[in-house]
């Protein structure tokens, strides 16, 4: 049994690696995109936040797993040629468009969390809309913006494990192979991939859960 | 019209109809079942983490951790492959069995949180009162707290369903026949991405429609209830 441990913990920590990468090119590019999105959505008129709305219960109604099918195999079946993704550029703009959704409305929620007065005194004061969403408003929303993005994160953590299924040789496909080289110690090798996952989520979850603490939450439509 | 046919081939879709209704009640139904095993595991999670006893709520607290920070496919893999014959059945769970218990022990904890904060909102009055006419712990919980917890926590709750119903989809992975895997079956039998996954997501659209609609008027319905 240590033997199986020794023989495959490389496989599976190369494996994390992998996921790690993933989860961050996620976190950035979902994070910049959900923040766009939530911008316009709450300075932009009725058109634009009513589409961006659709956008969000289109991308939140229907399983990752659908989204990731949709660009692997039915984007490049409109023969436009840099449709074409290969696995790893599809599971991260999968990823990041779903990871972008749950920004939006943590960007929205935060922004309407900060009292009215705080961007009427900046106005009065003479500043545009603008100098006063980018020096008053948003640094303050930016804080309450903090705890609920550590939760997101997780959430992107757990979604690589699905991008398995088109062929990315990241944690649970590791996994799988060890299992497929030593099929008696299942149980040991699944159980050595969840506590990977463990070791990774858990600290951001404390993380998240200790900024919650220190610079209060928004609380988020459900 | 061509291209239209070309990229999606309605009558492939039409062709396949019986496969996806089919899908659509098996999601359905795979997400009832998880639902009602995710609402008895969460409420007692969540009565149990609210425990004096420190072995009870650590262990509440344990599961919710764990659940929480390993992802919903390992959980259903390590469920489904790694257990051995149980002592009850006599067998190993099938699929079927296996993925719900994995949807909802998986759910459960998540909605053990929200049952909590459902449980906590309760004033001290309320249980106060209930001691006061004679009621026993068990009845207390039965008619007084929980029926409030829940009321003031069903939207968090319905969006949590809404969750398990998407993850539910993983479940065609061990090879559960849902809605996913109706478009599984679609692409490997006529090699057709565009009908099997586009269909796919506009069924669960029409799912999550419905359930919009359902949790608006269950909060109209509620308001007068909430604090």
């Amino acid at each position: 049994m240590v033997d199986v441990i020794w023989v495959t913990m490389p496989f599976l920590l190369a494996g994390l690696w992998i996921t790690i990468k993933i989860s961050l090119i996620t976190i950035l590019c979902g994070s910049l995109l959900g923040f766009v999105v939530g911008m316009l959505r709450t300075v932009g008129g009725w058109a634009v936040s009513t589409t961006l709305g659709l956008y969000i219960h289109a991308l939140r109604g229907t399983p990752f797993l659908v989204h990731l099918y949709i660009i692997y195999f039915v984007l490049p079946a409109t023969g436009i040629s840099w449709l074409q993704l290969e696995a790893f550029p599809a599971a991260v703009i999968s990823l990041s468009l779903y990871t972008s959704t749950y920004v939006a409305e943590i960007v929205r929620a935060a922004i309407e969390a900060v009292p009215r007065g705080q961007s009427e005194a900046a106005r009065s004061t003479g500043m545009t809309a603008l100098q006063s969403m980018w020096y008053v408003v948003l640094p303050q929303a930016l804080k309450l913006m903090i705890p609920p993005m550590g939760g997101v994160y997780v959430i992107i953590i757990k979604g690589t494990s699905i991008v398995s299924v088109i062929g990315i040789a990241e944690l649970v496909r590791a996994g799988e192979h060890a299992t497929q080289r030593h099929p008696k110690e299942l149980m040991l090798i699944y159980g050595m991939t969840a506590l990977l996952y463990f070791a990774y989520c858990y600290p951001v979850l404390r993380l998240a859960r200790w900024a919650e603490t220190k610079f209060g939450s928004v609380r988020l439509p459900s | 019209m061509d291209w239209i046919l070309d990229f999606y081939n309605y009558r492939v879709a039409i062709q396949y109809a019986p496969e996806f209704a089919r899908g659509i009640s098996a999601t359905i139904w795979i997400s009832l079942v998880s639902l009602v095993l995710a609402l008895t595991i969460g409420t007692a999670a969540a009565i149990m983490r609210m425990s004096a006893n420190p072995v009870l709520w650590r262990i509440s607290a344990g599961y919710v951790q764990a659940i929480r920070s390993t992802p919903l496919l390992i959980q259903i893999y390590v469920i489904y492959f790694s257990l051995p014959a149980l002592p009850l059945l006599g067998r190993r769970l099938d699929e079927l069995e296996g993925g719900i218990i994995a949807l909802g022990l998986n759910a459960g904890a998540y909605m053990s949180e929200i049952i909590r904060a459902g449980i906590e909102s309760i004033s001290r009055g309320q249980i106060e009162g209930a001691q006061s006419v004679g009621m026993t712990y068990l009845q207390r919980m039965r008619y007084v707290v929980l029926p409030q917890a829940f009321a003031n926590v069903l939207p968090p709750l319905l969006g949590q369903t809404a969750v398990l119903i998407k993850d539910s989809s993983l479940v065609s992975f061990i090879g559960v026949f849902e809605l996913f895997g109706a478009g599984l079956t679609v692409l490997s039998e006529r090699l057709m991405p565009n009908e099997a996954f586009l269909t796919v997501a506009v069924c669960y659209l029409a799912i999550y429609w419905v359930m919009l609609i359902f949790s608006n008027f269950a909060q109209r319905r509620l308001g007068g209830v909430r604090r």
